[in-house]
């Protein structure tokens, strides 16, 4: 399960990577006449204003990498430094934090990015920042309840008994025990990205000029006739397929990683 | 102790729900773009050049008092239960609200019930022939299930069923003019329009329901009452529903209360895809008008709704499980 994952996200980030090389056409060009059929030029045919569809999955890729990558970074990077802080602190930091954390995790999240995405602007930046805003505190609580198990271990104990600062015992034995932890976290986030930024480019929340996989979805169901003759298998289907095999991909990896991650899974 | 408990957990739901109403003001007041704000940009679209229609828009929204005031009077005009008038719909924003929220608690409804019973049937069946084939690939297609973004399967089966096949109506919650109809073509009607978005909706949630309710009975499996109803000769299907499946029902009635919130949040893609009449959709819409105060009033609906459902999956589960309570 693990390398099919990792052989499916590999895919994408490379397709991503090579964007300008693989794609036949510029994505934001006229291509070719308005609405064709898949054909030799254009293999999936082209959107209503005559853009090659293909091109715009191609360099789509790259924007759902990109977004995927750095709002999953940035939640699992502020979680890790709250959790560990909470944890290793304990005390007045601890209760303080965990109560922020708590409130922050019972905000339903997926109203409040749409809300606050229609109020900043719909750019790329403003996108991530409401992922990684929604994904910090799941992350934040896993970590600590790890700090603070950590922290009572044996050999942390005798560790700080010798003089180990905070600094020394988070690297080297904070980290490596949640390490795991983090992985499966920023895993899990990173599918949850990409098929939310598509879902708010679904919602028209994207910035115009953007080519990503959830625009080209908005602009097909935007298209009155979408479903009047076979348009959709080659407008809708393809880009509902690039977000699918995306979010599969990574979370066969969250699967496959999950015996490393979760020490209770061997049980059942 | 029990009290306290709970009214502990009260409390720090209230605290949510406070969090929620104050990010509702304070948000368009601090994010950069600024709806109201942009009346008196001259680079703005929305720049009002008359001076005076500007001061007086500035007076109506209460944009030109104190901050703190500005919030006082929100608060008082919410407890009232006044939340504005929509630019778009020159409506009050409780009334169009009002006129939506039951087409969102029937599909809500419809989904939880429908996700619930089919995840409890398939996770009982998958979990009592735990490892076999049959097992396995039930596991792995729901899996796979669980993956497709709500939108994207929401226009599939439209597609699919709406429109290759034709069994149902493409979009809406009734047919046009059918005011007209008698009750029960009426009801018929509406639950017509119902199948399609009610179903992806449940599927959104059946894989959840699945894991927990297998688990549950896969933790049934080697009990002794099932060994003993075994040497007694009982029937395989007695042993499996009426033995291993009712002991396994707990946990996974529980986690039927969490569905509630998830199903929330996906019906405002849902709603979107079929042009369902509910809350998730007039945001959308609200959104694509840049109604703020309706899309603002959807927001807080919605989230309204999700914080209660949350406490209420809370509660239910502090009555089934006491040792939670402490």
């Amino acid at each position: 399960m693990l390398t099919v994952g990792i052989a499916i996200v590999a895919g994408v980030a490379l397709v991503a990577l090579l964007a300008p090389v693989l794609a036949p056409y510029d994505p934001r060009a006229l291509a070719g006449p308005s609405l064709a059929s898949p054909s030799a030029r254009h293999l999936l045919g082209t959107n209503d204003a005559g853009q090659d569809i293909l091109s715009q999955l191609i360099w789509g890729a790259r924007s759902s990498t990109i977004v995927a990558g750095l709002a999953a970074s940035l939640a699992v990077a502020i979680g890790a430094f709250v959790g560990a802080a909470a944890g290793l602190a304990r005390g007045a930091v601890d209760v303080v934090a965990m109560r922020i954390t708590d409130v922050a995790l019972a905000l339903p999240a997926l109203p409040l990015m749409i809300l606050v995405v229609a109020l900043a602007g719909p750019s790329r930046t403003t996108v991530i920042l409401v992922i990684a805003l929604a994904g910090w505190p799941s992350i934040a609580r896993v970590v600590r309840s790890q700090a603070l198990t950590v922290g009572r271990r044996g050999y942390v104990q005798a560790a700080r008994g010798f003089g180990a600062g905070p600094l020394y015992l988070i690297r080297r034995h904070l980290l490596p025990s949640v390490g795991p932890l983090v992985t499966a976290n920023f895993v899990y986030w990173a599918a949850t990205a990409v098929v939310l930024q598509a879902g708010l480019a679904f919602l028209g929340l994207s910035d115009p000029t953007e080519i990503s996989w959830g625009a080209v979805l908005n602009r097909a169901l935007e298209h009155q006739g979408v479903y009047l003759t076979s348009q959709w298998t080659w407008w809708v289907l393809p880009p509902g397929l690039a977000i699918t095999l995306a979010a599969v991909g990574l979370a066969f990896i969250g699967y496959g990683l999950e015996p490393r991650s979760n020490p209770r899974w061997e049980r059942t | 102790m029990r009290m306290r408990a709970r009214s502990g957990l009260l409390a720090s739901y209230a605290l949510v729900v406070l969090v929620l109403v104050t990010l509702n003001f304070f948000l368009p007041r601090a994010l950069p773009g600024r709806p109201i704000e942009t009346l008196s940009d001259p680079r703005s679209q929305t720049y009002v050049g008359d001076a005076t229609t500007r001061t007086a828009l500035q007076r109506y929204y209460g944009l030109d008092r104190p901050l703190l005031e500005q919030y006082g009077r929100y608060m008082a005009d919410l407890s009232a239960g006044d939340l504005g008038t929509s630019i778009r719909r020159h409506a009050p924003v409780a009334r169009v609200l009002g006129e939506r929220i039951g087409w969102t608690l029937l599909l809500v409804g419809t989904a939880v019930a429908l996700g619930t019973a089919l995840g409890m049937i398939a996770g009982v069946r998958s979990g009592w022939r735990r490892g076999r084939r049959s097992d396995r690939r039930l596991l792995a297609l729901l899996l796979a299930f669980d993956n497709l973004p709500s939108y994207f399967l929401a226009s599939a089966f439209a597609y699919v069923f709406a429109v290759r096949l034709g069994w149902f109506p493409l979009y809406g919650a009734r047919t046009p003019f059918s005011e007209s109809y008698a009750p029960a073509r009426a009801i018929a009607d509406v639950a017509h329009h119902l199948a399609l978005p009610a179903a992806v909706l449940a599927l959104q949630l059946v894989t959840f329901q699945y894991l927990v309710m297998r688990a549950s009975m896969v933790g049934e499996l080697g009990s002794d009452h099932l060994l003993l109803g075994r040497a007694k000769g009982m029937s395989e299907h007695v042993l499996k529903y009426r033995y291993a499946a009712r002991n396994a029902l707990l946990p996974a009635v529980t986690v039927a209360t969490l569905h509630i919130p998830l199903a929330l949040t996906a019906a405002i893609f849902v709603e979107t895809v079929f042009a369902y009449p509910g809350i998730g959709r007039l945001l959308f819409e609200s959104v694509g008008d840049r109604d703020y105060p309706l899309m603002q009033g959807c927001f807080l609906v919605l989230s309204l709704l999700v914080v209660s459902a949350n406490l209420l999956a809370d509660l239910l589960y502090r009555r089934l499980d006491p040792r939670t309570a402490a």
